[in-house]
């Protein structure tokens, strides 16, 4: 029986280890934000971060990914104020939502990494992830406030910390 | 409950009554998609004075929401149209959705979010219950304050004396005096007087959508989300063809071995549904797959085994060979006579492939019964249907009435609708396995059987016919040939029980599918012009042909487009001229000013036919509204110069191998406009055929606009299906089964592809259409028509792939 750490919180998966991950966050979990979207990584409905990398749960297996941190969209901040869902609310990306938790889960994980994304570094990072309602004019203009939100607190962060 | 009987009383009037007079009567149902609490009835303290709100006593206002919740955000419009007329704060403004039980169904008429129609169809009523809202409460108010009604005032939820300047809150109002005030009908209802467009506070603006919050942190719940106790889970056996195979025998020695396994159903396909379906069910989903995968299935796999998508091509070309198989859709003019009158007569074929509509969630359903009732929990576009589907099936399956057969559907937020969830297979063999297996029923389609068992957009075929004489195009001739959904449709007439009868869809035109042939009905001044449709009953059967965003326009308004510049071309004149010169709003193409909403393309229409009570009376005479296609053929003229000016048309300097293309559309239907106009920029490489579109520029004349951050959105969505469409999405059928798997060999568009889009959004003031769909249309013929100004290579074919390009060169040089 697999022991996963989810959200800060510690399961043990009453699955085979070589179920996807997917199915025991959504299923046996119950944290739905998490969607089921083609099964085999081609559309990135599913993505939650591993160890602060974005992945897709449908493709990797429970067996795989004892003693990492794994965060979902609803660990990804107490009161879903992350700056990418603050700048996703504010350029009201989201029409049917289905696929933006993975859309959000990336967009996190390509700015926890890269806080000052090119366009084409946004294209190219967000490309994975499939929306059929093709919100995708409004996540690059997202990602940018995202990474303007993230940018400013931490120059109040730092300002703070010379002034202090 | 108690209102459903009174539906004699509510079509004759609309009862104003607060909750001192009528706690208790009043009942809302909550929603409850989650767990298995089923459909408690609460009664609501409040002010209802319609089935549309409720008004509690802590001054929050509740929009009862019946449309369903698709990526649209028809929640939000809808408030916003209510509250403006209601004077209500937008900060009070709650959502909620009222479809629970059989005894709303009666009350709230048909369920059905189809057509982009939801604002064109309720903008008027729900308008006029806000106002008759307010007007109870001015006049209750006045009460309170101790003033005259006629110095009072209502805004921002407060009745004000506009002599003494007191104020007091529509809370308080409701729990200090007992309303009861009745609007006659019609009189009363015809003598409110409604706000005119620039007087509008909250229509016209940019609100955030009250879904958006639920959507960013994984809180929204999809019908995929629901879990009951004890259930199981359900996974398809991918069917040998896309319709008609039959099982023969289910060997389960392999999936017994499964941990978790339960038992393999053939799922009843006696009313022709789910043909030849087998689910495996077990205790996991991922148990329930591999189940699945293990069956070893025999079947006889049917009358269209054989069929392949160029079969049906082969068939379409032969069949409009006999025109008298043919039936006009439009008939003006003698256009024989012109066409052999004209000095040149230009003759062109074009064809389009199927696409479907790939909804990131992917199909499924959960049914539980208890206590003899059929609990459904499902995001649909019409629970309406899907009650009245699954009733015929439950009928027929146990032979019983089906007036005894009790469902509720439970209706959940859709990950995608397009046309793609008003079909409900899913629902029933979950209810058929539930039955089987004796527990609640969780069906989850793989993305694999998704498209296995989608309902796509038929193939079709079309010959067009342009006389042309003294410079002028004087005559088209315009013949089809596709699968035609509507007769799939009617399952009283197909299916052998007249418990729904939905067989002849068009009081006009009872012979043709409307939905398989609009958007050929073009709004150019052609003097002598015909229309004629022909089915193709395989196909209709063979891929279960169906409806998807736009439906018919999706591919008539890319060949009648396309062709357009063809006619354009071979007249030497230039593609804007001559559209501005037919779109000259004359004869047939003039609009309607005043004369209401045709019956025939709205969800009225369908209430009509299936008897169903109505909350609010359906008059056809219904006197207030505009209809949408008031101003005719120059409104979109109109968004074709503003198109035009902004994308630089003939003015703009191109690099080499570009070109503009343009393209205009009056989807959805030619009784339900939306005027909108397009102009795309592409560039060409002449080496592989490859094209990239460099920009695209809309402009579109909705009427009224209700919330124009939000039609933009929708606009550069629907912009981006229709580049979609015509770049990449194409499903073929191989010896009668869809060949496409998942998103490897079936590609919607992706982030990298996204051109800059251009949006204008021109709001006229007159009465709103739908946003949702007619953006899509435009985009595949405007670049059809701009690769040709890039390169001279003209593609005729949907979609446009870099192979066709190429062809299209090495046949030129």
């Amino acid at each position: 029986m697999p022991n996963l750490t989810i959200n800060g919180q510690s399961y043990f998966a009453d699955a085979p280890p070589d179920t996807p991950l997917l199915w025991v966050i959504r299923e046996d979990l119950r944290l739905t934000g998490t969607k089921y979207g083609c099964g085999v990584g081609l559309c990135g409905s599913c993505t939650v971060h591993i160890d602060g990398h974005a992945v897709r749960s449908c493709s990797v297996t429970v067996g795989s990914v004892e003693g990492a941190l794994i965060t979902t969209i609803e660990g990804l901040s107490p009161a879903s104020t992350h700056p990418v869902q603050q700048a996703w609310i504010e350029h009201q990306v989201p029409q049917c939502g289905y696929c933006q938790s993975g859309q959000i889960m990336q967009a996190a994980a390509l700015l926890s990494k890269n806080p000052n994304p090119s366009e084409q570094q946004i294209v190219d990072g967000m490309n994975g992830n499939l929306c059929r309602c093709a919100t995708y004019s409004r996540i690059v203009g997202a990602v940018r406030r995202a990474a303007e939100i993230m940018n400013r607190a931490a120059e109040i962060t730092n300002e703070g910390a010379s002034h202090g | 409950m108690v209102r459903s009987t009174e539906s004699a009383t509510t079509r004759r009037e609309f009862l104003i009554r607060s909750a001192a007079t009528a706690a208790g009567a009043f009942l809302s149902i909550g929603l409850s998609p989650l767990g298995n609490s089923i459909a408690a009835a609460q009664p609501i303290a409040g002010f209802t004075p319609s089935i549309w709100f409720t008004l509690t006593p802590d001054g929050k206002v509740t929009m009862h929401i019946v449309k369903a919740e698709m990526g649209q955000h028809i929640g939000t419009a809808l408030a916003q149209i209510i509250a403006e007329e209601l004077e209500v704060k937008w900060e009070d403004v709650r959502l909620d959705s009222p479809l629970e039980s059989v005894e709303n169904f009666a009350i709230y008429g048909l369920a059905y979010t189809v057509n982009s129609g939801s604002v064109t169809t309720e903008f008027d009523r729900l308008s006029r219950a806000g106002a008759a809202g307010r007007m109870a409460l001015i006049e209750a108010g006045a009460l309170v304050l101790g003033a005259k009604e006629s110095d009072c005032t209502a805004s921002n939820s407060r009745v004000t004396d506009n002599v003494s300047g007191r104020s007091v809150s529509y809370g308080e109002i409701i729990q200090k005096v007992k309303i009861d005030r009745k609007f006659a009908y019609p009189d009363d209802f015809k003598a409110i007087k409604l706000k005119a467009s620039g007087a509008h506070n909250i229509i016209g603006k940019s609100i955030p959508a009250l879904d958006i919050p639920s959507k960013v942190n994984g809180q929204a719940r999809y019908g995929i989300d629901v879990f009951l106790p004890n259930m199981v889970y359900g996974a398809l056996v991918i069917p040998r063809t896309r319709y008609g195979s039959k099982v023969k025998s289910i060997d389960d020695s392999e999936a017994r071995k499964i941990p978790g396994f339960v038992k393999a159903v053939k799922v009843d396909d006696s009313m022709g549904k789910c043909t030849g379906w087998v689910v495996a069910l077990a205790e996991k989903f991922p148990a329930a797959v591999k189940a699945a995968q293990a069956l070893k299935v025999q079947v006889d796999p049917g009358p269209y085994a054989g069929v392949n998508t160029g079969d049906l091509f082969a068939e379409y070309s032969q069949t409009i060979k006999n025109a008298a198989a043919g039936a006009n859709w439009v008939l003006e003019g003698d256009v024989d006579k012109s066409l052999a009158g004209a000095e040149k007569v230009l003759e062109m074929e074009y064809t389009t492939d199927m696409v479907c509509h790939a909804t990131m969630e992917p199909l499924n359903a959960t049914v539980h019964v208890v206590d003899g009732a059929w609990h459904v929990y499902t995001g649909t576009q019409s629970t309406s249907f899907a009650r009245m589907t699954l009733t015929a099936y439950l009928s027929k399956v146990l032979g019983q009435k089906p007036e005894e057969i009790k469902i509720y559907v439970h209706e959940s937020v859709l990950g995608g609708g397009f046309g793609g969830k008003q079909d409900y297979d899913e629902i029933l063999a979950a209810a058929y396995c539930a039955k089987e297996v004796g527990r609640p029923v969780k069906l989850i389609q793989t993305r694999e059987s998704t498209f296995a068992t989608s309902f796509p957009r038929t193939p079709t075929y079309h010959k067009l016919k342009a006389g042309l004489k003294n410079g002028q195009l004087v005559a088209m001739n315009h013949d089809i040939c596709c699968g035609w959904m509507g007769p799939r449709f009617s399952v009283g007439k197909k299916y052998g029980t007249d418990w729904l009868q939905l067989d002849s869809w068009d009081a006009k035109k009872e012979d043709i599918d409307q939905w398989s042939i609009g958007g050929s009905d073009h709004w150019y001044g052609v003097e002598n012009r015909r229309v004629r449709a022909f089915d193709s009953e395989r196909t209709t059967w063979a891929v279960q042909a169906s409806a998807l965003r736009t439906v018919s326009n999706s591919y008539n308004v890319f060949v009648v487009e396309s062709f357009m510049d063809e006619v354009a071309h071979a007249l030497n004149r230039d593609p804007l001229e001559i559209r501005l010169a037919l779109l000259n709003g004359k004869g047939s193409a003039r609009g309607i000013p005043n004369a209401g909403y045709a019956p025939g393309t709205s969800s009225d229409y369908y209430m009509d036919r299936l008897w169903i009570s109505l909350p609010w009376p359906n008059d056809n005479s219904w006197p207030a509204y505009e209809s949408t296609t008031v101003g005719g053929a120059l409104r979109l003229a109109n968004c074709l110069r503003i198109a035009a000016g902004r994308a630089g048309w003939g003015a703009k300097k191109l690099p080499p191998n570009t070109g503009m293309g343009i393209a205009v559309s009056s989807a959805e239907e030619r009784q339900s406009p939306t005027w909108v106009a397009c102009i795309a920029e592409v560039t060409v490489d002449p080496q592989t055929g490859q094209y990239k579109i460099n920009r695209l520029t809309i402009a579109m004349d909705p009427g009224t606009v209700i919330n124009p951050l939000n039609a933009k959105a929708q606009i550069q969505g629907a912009a981006l299906w229709g580049t979609s469409q015509v770049m990449a999405e194409r499903l073929t059928l191989k010896d009668g089964a869809l060949e496409q798997s998942n998103f490897h060999d079936y590609q919607p568009i992706r982030l990298v592809d996204v051109p800059p889009i251009d949006v204008e959004l021109i709001d006229s003031g007159h009465h709103p259409s739908g946003v949702g769909e007619p953006a899509s249309t435009v985009v595949a013929p405007a670049v059809a028509n701009a690769i040709y100004n890039a390169v001279g290579v003209r593609v005729r074919h949907m979609p446009i792939t870099a192979e066709a390009v190429l062809a299209g060169f090495k046949k030129k040089t």
